[in-house]
């Protein structure tokens, strides 16, 4: 789960991280009056998009009108499409430097790498690639390998050697609270040669969330503010993303529902959603999926593309024969392909049912984008 | 050959009580797997299936012989039953679960290696060597003994992928479940490198996504001037940046991760990218044409 940079700062500074000092966090114009701030400072949209500075969600503001004014305008900005929940008022800081400083988990290191550029802020992506120093294990960070290799990038030995140390505590703080991304971009050198984090870009691991209360709730109301079809997926083991095509995939198993994803693209059609049963390939798991697709007006026919493994295509046959004959005529198209373990007494069932079971995917990608195109998909 | 499981592998089962315990004794035997042990703390001296049940790992491999483990806890255990399987020297040890936080499956990675171990998941099927082993729940039918090493970060894409090849007689020596999250037991990059050396392999096929780094190492292999052919089948083409497509790992974030951007790497490294599922077996077939052999009846 991806923190607000409130709440990131807020995690890091409980460890004692040096995240700007006197920031005030506010939900609305009204909230400021009541403020003591000092002044300058920046108001910082709390999205958790990417690009906000580039997009004005970071304004200065030298007085408290101004500061009124810049907190409602930035509440009445989508950033990325998604409305701040909140403003974060901050002193704005003396910067001498930006630089760029994480601690993420990637599966090349098996775990744990380190990653530092010179020049940071909000034309990261432009510079060249950052300073990687891969560790896998928390406890297999060392701070002279760490030297070593910021020597090659890092002139002032002061940055140098408080970067290390600031690594350190990150680690320690990702280590604990299961985070995959810790990044500070900026990382700021203020005139006096302190470090203090400009920005704090925190993910944790949703899995984990059986060791973190906290976390655990905040999974919760994350998953209220999903869209309802989502949170319903969510709550019956099915995985839902909705993408724009007109096809609607009901499929098992991440990558062949991404192969029949891509089948549908190749066969001149796009598909509609991804949509996983194979947590819950039950009436249940299916009628919800049927119920979905049916309500969504891009769908113009649905798939069904099912590879028995351990799944028994029989029953899924049984299980779509019921749905398909209670949505009654006049229904979106249906095309079928249960292939693998009962495959044959799947077909069997559905030809008794009327339906037509297709050998291959290909064959049923073919038939199901054709019947997009065909004008009685209106009907 | 085949890599990491050989015929003879004596498999000690955790929570072999469970529903997918109970099921996999079935089924390991009907693939001519030896089931040798479970494990259920505190439940020493039963049996279930025939199948003695053990305490610990410890007395379960004393007593048994057990080389290979199973693993069937659900996540927040899994960590300790692992540790507890490579402590009781079990060389190849098998997480299918899913939903396992990263730092635990850094640790597990981190404890077989140090034991000169190997870990197979988590978010994986496991792995089968046809005719010989298996150690997971692939549906066996999909699988025929053959020259092909196959490596799939998906399960559901491994078992039809693999269907297809069988059909097309080009069967496999192993065919491993690596996972769908990003920190793992064995790696694509380690499991081209076993399959460079098992000498029973002569093409190797690889079944990618979006998101992650493991393409770039199957691309990094095929550029060797020993490499071995490789064919690659790559999935998500048509996923939006920015969605996780059910894998922890598969997320397109910058360019990298992309379809296209992975295509672009394996193909040029001389990787033969087949375009679909369809072309899979094609050119599969080609591959082994390469390596001087051709496919069977």
């Amino acid at each position: 789960m991806l923190m607000l940079e409130a709440e990131g700062k807020a995690l890091l500074a409980g460890s004692g991280l040096p995240i700007p000092a006197g920031a005030h966090l506010v939900s609305d114009a009204a909230g400021v009056a009541g403020l003591s701030l000092t002044f300058p400072l920046a108001a910082k949209a709390q999205v958790r998009s990417g690009g906000r500075g580039k997009a004005g969600g970071v304004r200065r503001c030298d007085g408290p009108a101004e500061a009124e004014a810049a907190v409602a305008a930035i509440l009445g900005t989508r950033f990325g499409g998604e409305l701040p929940s909140g403003v974060l008022l901050e002193p704005w800081l003396p910067i001498a430097r930006e630089m760029y400083l994480s601690v993420v988990v990637d599966g090349r290191a098996g775990g744990f790498v380190a990653l530092y550029a010179p020049e940071g802020g909000v034309e990261i992506e432009a510079g060249p690639p950052p300073l990687r120093y891969e560790f896998g294990l928390p406890r297999n960070f060392r701070a002279h390998e760490f030297r070593r290799l910021l020597e090659t990038v890092e002139a002032d030995r002061a940055v140098r050697e408080r970067v290390i140390a600031l690594t350190r505590r990150l680690l320690q703080v990702a280590a604990a609270q299961d985070c995959t991304t810790v990044e500070i971009n900026p990382l700021i050198r203020l005139q006096d040669g302190n470090l203090v984090l400009g920005d704090a870009k925190v993910v944790r691991d949703d899995a984990a969330a059986f060791r973190h209360l906290e976390l655990e709730a905040a999974l919760v109301s994350e998953r209220m503010r999903e869209v309802e079809d989502v949170r319903r997926c969510q709550d019956a083991s099915l995985m839902l993303v909705w993408l724009e095509g007109e096809v609607g995939l009901i499929s098992g198993g991440a990558g062949m529902t991404m192969a029949a994803m891509d089948a549908i693209a190749a066969a001149g059609g796009a598909p509609a959603c991804f949509l996983d049963t194979s947590g819950n390939p039950t009436p249940a798991g299916f009628g919800l999926a049927f119920e979905l697709l049916d309500r969504n007006p891009g769908v113009r026919a649905i798939l069904v593309s099912m590879f028995g493994g351990g799944l028994h295509t029989d029953r899924v046959a049984r299980t779509l024969v019921g749905i398909l004959e209670a949505r009654g005529p006049g229904a979106k198209p249906v095309v079928l392909r249960l292939q693998g373990t009962g495959s044959e007494a799947a077909t069997e069932i559905l030809a008794a049912a009327g339906r037509v079971n297709h050998a291959s995917l290909e064959e049923a990608v073919a038939e199901v984008v054709a019947r997009t195109r065909a004008p009685e998909a209106r009907a | 050959m085949s890599i990491l499981l050989r015929a003879g592998a004596r498999v000690v089962i955790f929570g072999i009580t469970g529903r997918f315990g109970t099921f996999s004794i079935r089924d390991l035997r009907a693939s001519g797997t030896e089931v040798v042990a479970g494990v259920v703390p505190g439940r020493g001296g039963t049996e279930v299936e025939g199948v003695p049940i053990f305490g610990s790992a410890e007395q379960a491999v004393c007593d048994t012989g057990a080389d290979c483990a199973l693993i069937y806890v659900p996540a927040p255990l899994a960590l300790d039953a692992v540790l507890e399987a490579i402590d009781a020297d079990c060389q190849l040890v098998a997480y299918p679960g899913d939903g396992l936080p990263v730092a635990d499956a850094m640790e597990m990675r981190a404890a077989a290696r140090a034991r000169g171990a190997w870990l197979v998941g988590p978010n994986s099927p496991g792995l089968i060597s046809p005719g010989k082993a298996k150690l997971g729940f692939m549906p066996s039918f999909c699988f025929r003994p053959g020259p092909v090493g196959l490596i799939s970060r998906s399960g559901s894409l491994s078992y039809e992928a693999s269907y297809r090849l069988s059909c097309a007689g080009v069967g496999q020596s192993t065919v491993i479940g690596i996972g769908g999250d990003p920190v793992k037991g064995v790696t694509a990059a380690e499991a081209v490198t076993m399959f460079h050396e098992d000498p029973e392999t002569a093409a190797i096929v690889y079944l990618g996504e979006i998101g992650g780094t493991d393409e770039y190492a199957v691309a990094d292999y095929a550029r060797r001037l020993d490499a071995k052919p490789v064919t690659a089948l790559l999935v998500g083409r048509t996923a939006p940046p920015g969605k996780k497509m059910g894998h922890a790992a598969a997320l397109v974030g910058g360019y990298a991760d992309s379809w296209a951007a992975k295509v672009e790497a394996l193909a040029a490294a001389g990787v033969n990218v087949a375009r679909s599922l369809d072309q899979l077996p094609i050119a599969a077939a080609e591959s082994l044409a390469r390596a001087g052999l051709a496919p069977a009846a």
